[in-house]
């Protein structure tokens, strides 16, 4: 843990797991370990916010979840991206595409540019 | 479609909740097996593994009370939870509780039950079919001061034929009928109504049917009858319809009878209002439709016609107006002095409920204060009560509870406390209506049938929420914001307890006197005023005297001659009675005298504002009976009859006015242009011809026997068959009745005697109105001022009780009793100040809007602001001095060992 782990910019934690999930079902423990190891530490995902957005994108039947058995043999909830979830990440990652762009343009430019 | 699915998933939520629980904490279990696994792989020792995967999930409740927080579903249990939490901490505290909501109830119900006379009078005053369209109509002669006349019958019909605004329009006249056969005859006030005012207004019979248009002409007669009469003289029977009555000696048919509510004409700026007890068709004579410039007494009714709007109504009422003037014969204009008539149009609600609304306006504002007062003095409560449970809200936000969850919760108990008050104010209420109901005098004209309907509930609810966020708002933001080190410390020690509390206490209580010294003030200036209208000096000497109507039926009684033999025959009869000093008749008796405007002077030219002159026709002695002091000339006598030069008695403020500084003896005057000079003989002293609180009218007497035949038997407002008896007794006059009655009996035993009463009875009623506004508003301000009384003392008490530690401490080191009785008693005494200013500066604004309901004090009268004041302060100091007692007998010892 220490101290190397970035607090999420706020309400990108969603779409960081509807992406994780568009890969493979997860459980919630994997979903941390996930983001964790694809940001190569960089996010570091606090349980305590994670829970309750597992619960409100299933509430906005973003996701779904099913009880199956683990890699070591245990039973785990796992979750899933429904078709709406899908929908969702591609347009989230489309506008965050487009305003990442424009913010790098804008820390880019230099004096005089204009 | 979103919200439905939520709904759905909340729905399936609430069912499963139990296993819903379950998978998340075996999620959450799972998680920490996983980590623990990891770490274990990892190369770390089971035991610290398990310890560290614990860890880095956090605390497992924490978190499930989060997730639990998401979605609808649980904001209801929460809110459940929430409401058994604040029974069970309102059941522990029944002192508060019963406190608390017993104070609110009071206020609440207040609110409550004058919000149902205010729903009825001032919200929907008209009980009728798509009342805002129906329009009161009304002759104008605006720059004679005379805005608002009721219509004459010829004027009536050119508007009805010529106007083009309204779909209907009707005309109603009061009539006095004698009721006779079936049983003893009746003196019943009726109406004459156009045919077209039943179906404008949209009400239905319950009985029967309403007149048809062909039946409302001379010679049709017959008769609606009210829900009331026809309960109380006929029995209910419904065999009613088709049956004959006697009216005024002719046999009239009942066709129908009206449902139990419906009032015509409506409780409206008249004297004596009594709702019509039958109706009969208008039916206007011959005689009626060619009176120009007689009788304006019909009340007249319109509906708009769809799309019209009152603007185009009353630019119509304009030209109506011109239309009429020009159908004037020539001699009867000249009395309009050039002003132009018009036809003003009002809406009938705004007619209805003018003369009510500043009374109820003030009485609103009152009542509302009171709830202010009430939320005060609960805050206070709530913020000692904070001030107690401190501890346990700092234990609850140590074990995660956010502010927010907290000021959820405190404000479920304030609002669970609202609506237990609310729910008893709803009772309080039903039976405090009716008081209100049963208190208003009839000149206030209050309906009888206020109903309890579901506005009145609906207002209850949104008062009593409203009342729970204004007393519980800050005390529950207070305490669940209080810092948690300082709850825990304060909590444990309580000789640094609350000042913060103290403030937010203060505060309350000073508010609390100040909306109390704005009702007592109002309270005090209406007082002053009724005491002012009390000894009012009448101009005539009210005590032992006896009045009573005597009407006499046009059929039994035809011709000028027999009406003034009768009455002649009267004043001479009842007098030689043992027991009667004098007695004289009358056609209206003082405070009920009827103003007319015109009236010629001679040698003075008919130009700008006419005289405004009550007029009075008097027989026998009625000055002496009235005890009408004569100033100079002299006073009427027997030689003043018929054939004598006619003669007029003024009085003094008529002879300052018209003739000031000169000898108003042997000057002249007239009424109309075609009628013989009138000479004043005598001028006699004023007196209070209208109501008590409006200014005396210059006053004009006249011998009842020079009437002329005409207008004696057919007059303006038929009076002259209608005039009073007034009889000045030895003793008791209620004691004389019968043997006055006997005595009008023995000349003509089916006549019927109305209106029977002493003077001092009807001054007596023409105070009911001030009476009711300074009783009420008493009330409301002594309810007021012991609430603040209890808010004071409960402030000190709790402080002296919180800093019992202090005190002790102070009379250890040789503080004296009356030290400590000096300091709380400052404390108390300065809350009251602040207050007082506060009140004093709010008062100053607001009493101003109690302007027309006060007589002979200023709005901002200085002793009334003083006194009350004073009365406000006393109180206070009463208030404070049982805690202070208290706080002087504190024992340093045990004060110091209790920690």
């Amino acid at each position: 843990m220490g101290g190397k782990s970035t607090e999420l910019v706020q309400g990108t934690l969603d779409m960081l797991i509807l992406k994780t999930l568009a890969l493979e079902p997860l459980h919630g423990y994997g979903i941390g370990l996930r983001i964790q190891q694809i940001s190569r530490g960089v996010f570091q995902v606090n349980p305590g916010s994670m829970f309750p957005a597992f619960r409100r994108l299933e509430r906005q039947e973003l996701i779904k979840a099913e009880w199956q058995t683990s890699e070591n043999n245990r039973r785990a909830k796992y979750y899933m991206l429904t078709e709406q979830g899908r929908k969702k990440l591609k347009r989230e990652t489309q506008e965050w595409e487009t305003q990442t762009a424009a913010i790098a343009r804008i820390l880019a430019t230099v004096p005089g540019e204009l | 479609m979103r919200v439905l699915r939520s709904l759905g998933a909340g729905m399936r939520a609430l069912l499963r909740k139990k296993e819903i629980e379950k998978e998340l904490e075996e999620e959450l279990q799972g998680y920490v097996d996983a980590a623990a696994a990891d770490k274990l792989r990892d190369g770390m020792g089971a035991e610290q593994a398990r310890r560290t995967a614990r860890l880095e999930l956090g605390s497992p409740e924490a978190i499930k009370e989060e997730v639990r927080s998401i979605g609808w579903e649980n904001r209801l249990e929460t809110c459940g939870q929430d409401i058994r939490y604040a029974l069970r901490m309102l059941r522990k505290n029944p002192g508060f509780t019963i406190i608390a909501v017993l104070t609110l109830a009071l206020g609440i119900g207040a609110n409550a039950s004058l919000f149902s006379v205010v729903n009825t009078v001032l919200l929907q005053p008209l009980p009728f079919k798509n009342p805002s369209r129906l329009m009161m109509l009304y002759e104008g002669l605006p720059q004679v001061g005379s805005p608002k006349i009721p219509f004459s019958t010829p004027d009536f019909t050119l508007v009805q034929r010529g106007q083009k605004s309204f779909e209907s329009v009707g005309a109603i006249q009061d009539k006095e009928f004698e009721l006779s056969g079936h049983s003893e005859p009746d003196r019943i006030t009726g109406a004459r109504v156009s045919a077209s005012i039943f179906p404008m207004l949209g009400v239905a019979p319950v009985l029967g049917r309403f007149f048809r248009p062909d039946e409302d002409a001379p010679g049709q007669n017959v008769a609606v009858l009210s829900y009331g009469l026809w309960q109380r003289r006929y029995g209910g029977r419904p065999g009613i319809v088709g049956e004959t009555i006697d009216l005024d000696r002719q046999p009239y048919t009942v066709i129908g009878v009206m449902p139990r509510h419906f009032v015509l004409p409506l409780p409206g700026p008249r004297a004596n209002f009594l709702p019509a007890a039958l109706w009969v068709p208008m039916a206007f004579t011959h005689a009626e439709l060619q009176g120009w410039g007689l009788r304006y007494d019909l009340s007249v009714l319109a509906r708009l016609r769809p799309g019209v709007t009152l603007r185009q109504a009353r630019s119509e009422g304009e030209a109506l107006g011109a239309a009429i003037e020009a159908q004037y014969p020539q001699d009867i204009l000249k009395d309009f002095y050039g002003a132009r008539l018009g036809v003003p149009v009002f809406p009938w609600r705004e007619e209805v409920t003018g003369p009510v609304r500043p009374l109820l306006l003030v009485l609103i504002a009152a009542v509302g204060l009171v709830l202010l007062i009430a939320c005060a003095n609960v805050a206070t409560l709530l913020v000692s009560r904070a001030a107690a449970r401190q501890r346990e809200i700092a234990v609850r936000r140590a074990l995660g509870a956010t502010r927010s969850r907290l000021l959820r919760q405190l404000l479920t108990e304030s609002l669970l406390l609202s609506m237990l008050g609310g729910g008893l104010g709803l009772l309080l209420a039903f039976w405090g209506k009716n008081m209100l109901l049963a208190l208003a005098p009839s000149d206030i004209r209050l309906p009888q049938n206020v109903g309890f309907s579901g506005g009145v509930l609906l207002f209850v609810f949104g008062i009593s929420c409203l009342t729970a966020l204004l007393f519980g708002l800050a005390p529950a933001w207070h305490t669940a914001g209080s810092e948690l080190q300082q709850g825990l410390q304060e909590g444990g020690r309580s000789r640094t307890a609350g000042r913060s509390h103290h403030r937010l206490q203060n505060a309350f209580v000073a508010v609390e006197f100040g909306l109390s010294l704005v009702l007592l003030i109002g309270a005090g200036l209406l007082i002053r005023s009724f005491a002012r209208l009390l000894h009012t000096d009448l101009g005539f000497e009210p005590d032992h005297v006896l009045t009573m109507e005597v009407p006499l039926p046009v059929q039994a009684y035809p011709r000028a001659q027999q009406i003034r033999n009768l009455y002649q025959w009267l004043a001479d009869a009842v007098p030689n009675l043992p027991g009667v000093k004098t007695a004289g008749v009358a056609d209206d008796l003082p405070l009920q005298s009827a103003v007319f405007h015109t009236l010629e002077l001679e040698g003075r030219p008919q130009v700008g504002k006419p005289p405004a002159v009550a007029e009075t026709w008097t027989l026998g002695s009625y000055f002496q009976t009235m005890r009408i002091p004569l100033l100079s000339g002299r006073l009427f006598n027997r030689e003043d009859g018929p054939d004598s030069p006619p003669v007029v008695i003024i009085s003094q403020g008529m002879a300052e006015e018209y003739w000031p500084g000169q000898d108003p003896i042997g000057k002249r005057l007239r009424h109309e242009e075609n009628q013989p000079w009138m000479t004043v003989v005598g001028v006699v002293g004023d007196v209070n011809d209208g109501p008590l609180n409006q200014p005396r009218q210059p006053h004009i007497y006249t011998p009842f026997l020079q009437l002329s035949d005409a207008l004696t038997v057919e007059n303006v407002i038929g009076v002259a068959r209608s005039m009073n008896l007034a009889v000045r007794t030895a003793g008791d006059p209620a004691a004389l009745v019968s043997a006055v009655v006997a005595q009008i009996h023995s000349l003509d035993p089916t006549l019927a005697v109305a209106n029977i009463t002493t003077m001092p009875q009807v001054i007596s009623s023409s105070l009911a109105g001030p009476r009711f506004n300074a009783s009420l508003l008493s009330l409301f301000a002594g309810f007021a001022l012991f609430l603040s009384a209890i808010g004071i003392y409960g402030v000190l008490a709790y402080a002296v009780t919180q800093q019992r530690h202090e005190i002790g401490i102070r009379m250890a080191l040789g503080a004296q009793p009356r030290h400590v009785l000096r300091f709380v008693l400052a404390w108390g005494t300065r809350l009251a100040c602040l207050g007082a200013a506060l009140g004093i500066i709010a008062a100053l604004a607001l009493t101003r809007l109690m302007k027309g309901l006060l007589y002979g004090v200023g709005a901002t009268d200085p002793l009334t602001f003083a006194g009350v004041t004073l009365v406000l302060l006393l109180v206070a100091l009463l208030a404070s001095y049982v805690p202070a007692r208290r706080a002087t007998k504190v024992d340093p010892m045990i004060a110091l060992r209790c920690e």
